[in-house]
């Protein structure tokens, strides 16, 4: 287990650091989904394998592909140099992180968990589900919370077409003659 | 089998504990504020936001995992986090998509018409 738990350390930490540092945009794209890859890893060892799988399937699937698909429609002169791709902010950005970081494990570190044993969690995925749809003791909270994420998805899926949209007569359309 | 290499197998095959787990989800998360911080491209921010809430869902299946009065409910937020963060994704794409065709431009520290 501590074997595992090192090695998907590195694979996480290690791919997000080259999201930052990459110069290049697509290799920052498949850095973030080898991230994703390591926290879905870590979900397995935390009893909850419903959830690796639709990490796997919405992060290192869907969001990655739409990534890439952000980036080949924006990135058209690829930036090459550090100091195009960087701001001016990167010693200050790194001593904010460093200290956000490193005050953040060194509290939760130190603080006395006192002797927690793992494997609490929902492993059987029925029992995910009851959770989620508020069936179980102490999650009824969920019927609502559930309500309300599927109605921000709604809201989300109208609003991204609104937002995206190009108007007729504009863009391309704007050269031709009616 | 002597006692030396049995301690050796103890020691790999133990279970990580709670501390290792909520001190990657810092370092993940203070990355991906590294990254919101210094990056110029708007589509790289994008990720490295991406980053932050992955390391916020792991200290929460972390928790759920470890605390026996959790009753495991920190996978199910996490699940609405991830729907919550899948909105969030295409509704920024769609206004970096909308922000590029009207000024050919993705670096946030261009577009700067809301600056007073």
């Amino acid at each position: 287990m501590i074997v595992a738990f090192f090695f998907l350390t590195g694979m996480t930490l290690v791919s997000a650091l080259g999201v930052v540092v990459s110069r290049n945009v697509v290799h920052s794209a498949l850095f973030m989904s080898g991230s994703f890859l390591g926290i879905a890893g870590f979900y397995v060892m935390l009893n909850a394998p419903a959830l690796a799988a639709f990490q796997v399937l919405i992060y290192v699937g869907a969001v990655t592909v739409l990534m890439l698909f952000g980036i080949m429609f924006t990135q058209r002169p690829q930036a090459r140099r550090y100091r195009t791709i960087i701001n001016r902010q990167f010693w200050a950005g790194l001593c904010v992180a460093a200290g956000v970081g490193g005050f953040l494990a060194y509290v939760l570190s130190a603080e006395d968990w006192g002797g927690l044993q793992a494997g609490n969690g929902p492993r059987q995925v029925a029992a995910l589900g009851r959770d989620l749809l508020g069936v179980s003791s102490g999650s009824e909270i969920f019927v609502l919370l559930f309500e309300v994420a599927s109605v921000l998805l709604l809201v989300a899926i109208v609003g991204a077409i609104v937002i995206s949209r190009r108007k007729v007569g504009e863009g391309i359309d704007s050269r031709v003659e009616e | 089998m002597p006692p030396r290499v049995q301690q050796l197998i103890d020691a790999l095959t133990a279970t990580p504990p709670l501390e290792g787990y909520l001190v990657v989800g810092a370092l993940m998360f203070a990355i991906g504020g590294w990254g919101v911080l210094i990056r110029r491209n708007a589509v790289v921010v994008f990720m490295c936001v991406e980053l932050m809430i992955n390391a916020v869902n792991l200290t929460l299946v972390a928790f759920a995992d470890y605390l026996p009065n959790a009753g495991g409910l920190g996978v199910s937020y996490a699940v609405l986090v991830i729907a919550i963060a899948a909105a969030e994704i295409a509704v920024g794409l769609a206004i970096v998509l909308a922000v590029f065709r009207t000024r050919r431009t993705v670096n946030v520290d261009e577009i700067t018409s809301m600056r007073g």
